[in-house]
């Protein structure tokens, strides 16, 4: 058990949080605030790891669901979060030992904190991707045989929905339509778990993992060292199954955003510099899915693509890339419990429609290249 | 972008900094007259003694100048230093939501100690789509303003829930405050910002802590002018390098909070001609490093503070370190170190050339022969070795820092500009050519006297119906159309920028377009 006693630790962690999002999840910065007004009212975030719950210990996934673009103008309500858990342990019967993030990456890192915060309760050092997904349905949890269902849905206004379905992909589907009917912007409890549940089901030691590369960032600049190096030092650690690459190096010369289906579709073209054509490419779906390097697929989904300024390895976003930015492309190795075949079968990549099999990025790019 | 300005008659280009006020006098693309002056407390006097100096040396007189153009980093100055700032009241207008993150929740202490921490949420805001989610909290607005009053506040920031899809919601909750409070000064923050409601939140509010002091400015400057008989309009250098009017800088100081980087930049563009190159700036006490792209400043990817606090503005990227002419210079035994203290704007006293006790840089630079200016019997007792070593710590230094802002191994070319420009005598690792442009120590002025005139779009638009390529030709074609209303030269508009937005997570084509053109002043 630790608290999250610092800004500066904050800081890192939503830092953190954009790295490990893959370019979606929303800018944690609206959490990271939130979380920052819990310290300064003298409530730090404890967080535990799963193995020191009781085994019938009562969990649930905490998360904002909606448009980053909206979220950043609705923020959030501390009304509506203890309205949300006071709704849920009514109608789940049972009062709340623990909460742990769904999705690491982005904004859902920090409400789950903030709420613990606020309510006394501890959070769990995991979550249920390791990165950044679209769907509600694409975590580990539901894979290895957690529901999302039953949730509770809750919005500004005091709507609240209750939610059960027959999959968790409908589910997916009819909470996004309510998302949709209240504003496109609400919260939600998901996946009520046990502690046993969380031990076996989670990414685990995802919310160290966010202050870690966080600070190595800032120490790597507070220092005047090379920031991607010490990252791609860190995350290297083919002992552990984590492999990380430095995939490019260049300048964005197009980036086209549209929206398919109410989903962020997008394309980056990178160029070196070397010759007029781009010779990188990114797609994007909400995400970062898929990274080509003259038409040679070097990372793809579920592993991580991190897009970084190539300066100060400040992690971007999708929504943040914008024309003639200098970036530097990392692939990054997802958890192991991602990459087994039934884990494939809900988030690999023709989940996404990419006619392609699953490839790790080690396989992909065996050799690392010495930093210039 | 064509760097040449071709207005008629002269015109007046000046930029006030921390320390100096420098001043220029151009015809066409040529510099007639540069002169350096010391700012003065009031602005004014400064401003006065400087452009009085320059139309002696250019033999123009004051009502034969066509435009002047004033460049100032007075306002993020006086932000940055929390010197001149009134206190304000943020007011909110957004319950039910958005109580969990409170108006100014991470500003630094300092600057809260100074603008007060008068903060009031209030019913009603917008959502996405224009639609109203709750009725406007009159009551609570009219309570707001009854405690603003006790408290003795006059400028007021309201922000309300997507207010770039909805201003009249700000408009409103303004009237209702007005009504209590007749001579308030209100920010909206749909006038200053774009989505992102913290942000465009600390944009409102900047502007709100500095209208007082833009007032003060903005009049002390055209005083100053009218007492020399000068009868030109008057512009400000916007953070973009585009101009503005006097009344606009008056009611929106925040958007000249970054002009002095991007003229200095611009300036040193047009003076070598270059369109790619690191520019560095070597004032009195720091040196700031700029990427010129394509003849423009390269900008941050990202948001970044003023004075400690998140905006979403877009700013030059600049890199500052602690080295200028008055960075003190001491010895670890034959070892030099380098400030990072500087006798800054006091050079001229406490030098050893100009006959002060402390050894500067500048002091090392006239010994080494690099620069001509006080007494050199002063410096000569300096043993070479030591001034080597020194030389070498500066080079070193500037270096590690060109090294920092470069994205590649590639070497690039320099511009050096400003007046410590004489502190560079050797060739630096990683540059391909150093170029010192004549009138480089003035380079702000220039920058300021060739500012251009810029139109903006910030639209949502419906890609599904239009066609992504459609859409954006639309946008551009409404900025150029704004470039133009604005009084730039048809010949010379450019559009410059080009951000889509989409509306992700919502089943819509709708994305937000911003697209800047700008182009030369038109001839009048």
């Amino acid at each position: 058990m630790y608290t999250v006693a610092t800004d500066q630790d904050i800081q890192d962690m939503a830092r953190g949080a954009v790295f490990l999002g893959s370019g979606g999840g929303g800018d944690p910065y609206v959490g990271e605030l939130y979380l920052r007004r819990q310290l300064a009212e003298g409530r730090p975030a404890r967080i535990v790891k799963a193995a020191e719950l009781p085994d019938d210990a009562f969990v649930i996934s905490i998360a904002g669901v909606g448009a980053p673009t909206v979220l950043v103008e609705h923020l959030v309500s501390t009304n509506t979060l203890l309205r949300l858990l006071e709704a849920s342990q009514q109608f789940y019967g049972r009062k709340v030992d623990a909460l742990i993030s769904a999705e690491i990456g982005g904004a859902n890192s920090m409400f789950p904190l903030a709420l613990g915060a606020r309510a006394g309760i501890p959070v769990i050092d995991g979550d249920g991707m390791g990165r950044a997904f679209p769907h509600l349905e694409m975590t580990t949890f539901s894979v290895y045989g957690c529901s999302v269902c039953p949730s509770v849905l809750m919005d500004d206004a005091g709507n609240v929905v209750h939610v059960q379905t027959t999959t968790d992909r409908i589910a997916e589907d009819v909470v996004r339509a309510i998302c949709a009917s209240l504003g496109s912007m609400i919260y939600g409890s998901f996946y009520p778990m046990s502690g046993k549940q969380a031990q076996q089901l989670a990414v685990h030691d995802t919310i160290s993992h966010t202050l870690e590369i966080g600070r190595r960032i800032r120490l790597a600049r507070e220092s005047q060292s090379d920031p991607i190096r010490d990252l791609l030092e860190f995350l290297n650690r083919p002992a552990e199954q984590r492999h990380a690459r430095e995939l490019f190096n260049g300048r964005i010369v197009d980036v086209r955003h549209e929206t398919r289906d109410g989903w962020h579709w997008g394309e980056a073209l990178i160029n070196s510099g070397r010759g007029d054509a781009p010779e990188f490419s990114i797609e994007i779906q909400n995400e970062y899915l898929i990274a080509r390097h003259e038409g040679r697929t070097v990372t793809l989904v579920p592993d991580l693509i991190a897009v970084l300024d190539a300066e100060s390895a400040e992690p971007l976003t999708a929504e943040m890339l914008s024309y003639g930015q200098r970036v530097t492309v990392i692939g990054y190795s997802a958890a192991p419990i991602m990459r087994r075949a039934e884990s494939l079968k809900v988030f690999g990549p023709r989940m996404f429609g990419i006619d392609e099999d699953f490839h790790g990025v080690e396989q992909l790019v065996p050799e690392r290249r010495k930093r210039a | 972008m064509s760097q040449a300005a071709v207005q008629p008659g002269p015109r007046l280009g000046i930029d006030v900094g921390g320390t100096n006020t420098d001043a220029v006098v151009m015809v066409d693309d040529q510099v007639i007259a540069a002169v350096k002056r010391l700012t003065t407390r009031d602005v004014g006097d400064g401003v006065m003694n400087a452009v009085g100096a320059v139309l002696d040396t250019a033999g123009v007189r004051p009502s034969d100048l066509s435009n002047v153009m004033v460049g100032t980093t007075q306002f993020i100055n006086a932000f940055v230093q929390r010197k001149h700032l009134e206190r304000v009241a943020a007011v909110r207008v957004s319950l039910p939501k958005a109580d969990g993150i409170p108006p100014m929740v991470a500003w630094p202490k300092d600057l809260l100690e100074v603008v007060g921490e008068q903060c009031y949420m209030v019913g009603g805001g917008s959502f996405y789509d224009g639609k109203a989610y709750a009725p406007l909290g009159v009551e609570e607005l009219q309570q707001a303003a009854h405690e603003i009053r006790r408290q003795g506040i006059r400028s007021i920031a309201v922000t309300s829930n997507f207010a770039p899809v909805r201003p009249d919601i700000e408009q409103q909750a303004a009237k209702v405050l007005l009504s209590v409070l007749p001579d308030a000064d209100i920010t909206l923050s749909s006038e200053v910002g774009g989505l992102g409601l913290i942000d465009r939140e600390n944009a409102a509010l900047i502007n709100a802590s500095l209208r007082s002091l833009s007032r003060n400015v903005v009049s002390s400057l055209q005083a100053a002018f009218a007492r020399i008989g000068v009868t030109a309009p008057i512009y400000l250098s916007q953070n973009d390098g585009t101009l503005i009017s006097t009344d606009y800088a008056t009611r929106f100081p925040i958007v000249t909070c970054s002009a002095g980087p991007t003229n200095s930049i611009r300036g040193a563009a047009f003076l070598t001609k270059m369109q790619d190159a690191i520019v560095i700036d070597i004032g009195g006490t720091t040196s700031d490093f700029g990427f010129l792209v394509r003849g423009f400043p390269r900008e941050t990817a990202t948001a970044h503070l003023i004075g400690g606090v998140r905006t979403n503005f877009r700013m030059p990227d600049v890199l500052s370190i602690a080295l200028g002419g008055g960075t003190l210079v001491r010895f670890d035994g034959d070892t030099p170190r380098l400030g990072p203290d500087s006798v800054g704007y006091q050079l001229g006293e406490r030098a050893l050339v100009f006959g002060g006790s402390e050894l500067t840089t500048t002091d090392i630079a006239v010994r080494a022969g690099q620069a001509a200016i006080g007494d050199p019997q002063r410096v000569k007792h300096i043993e070479p070795r030591k001034v080597d070593a020194v030389l070498d710590a500066i080079h070193r230094k500037l270096e590690d820092a060109i090294d920092q802002m470069k994205t590649n191994s590639k070497p690039v070319p320099v511009i050096l500009v400003g007046g410590g420009h004489v502190l560079v005598s050797r060739p630096l690792r990683g540059v391909s050519e150093i170029h010192r442009p004549k009138h480089a120590e003035v380079a702000n002025a220039v920058g300021a006297a060739i500012a251009l005139v810029s139109g903006r779009v910030d639209k949502i638009y419906d890609f599904a119906a239009l066609g992504r390529d459609t859409a954006l030709e639309q946008a551009r074609q409404e900025a150029r159309s704004a470039a133009l209303a604005a009084g730039a030269a048809a010949d010379s508009v450019e559009v410059v920028d080009v951000v889509e937005l989409p509306m992700t997570h919502m089943r819509t084509g709708a994305v937000q377009v911003k697209v800047r053109a700008v182009g030369r002043l038109a001839a009048t």
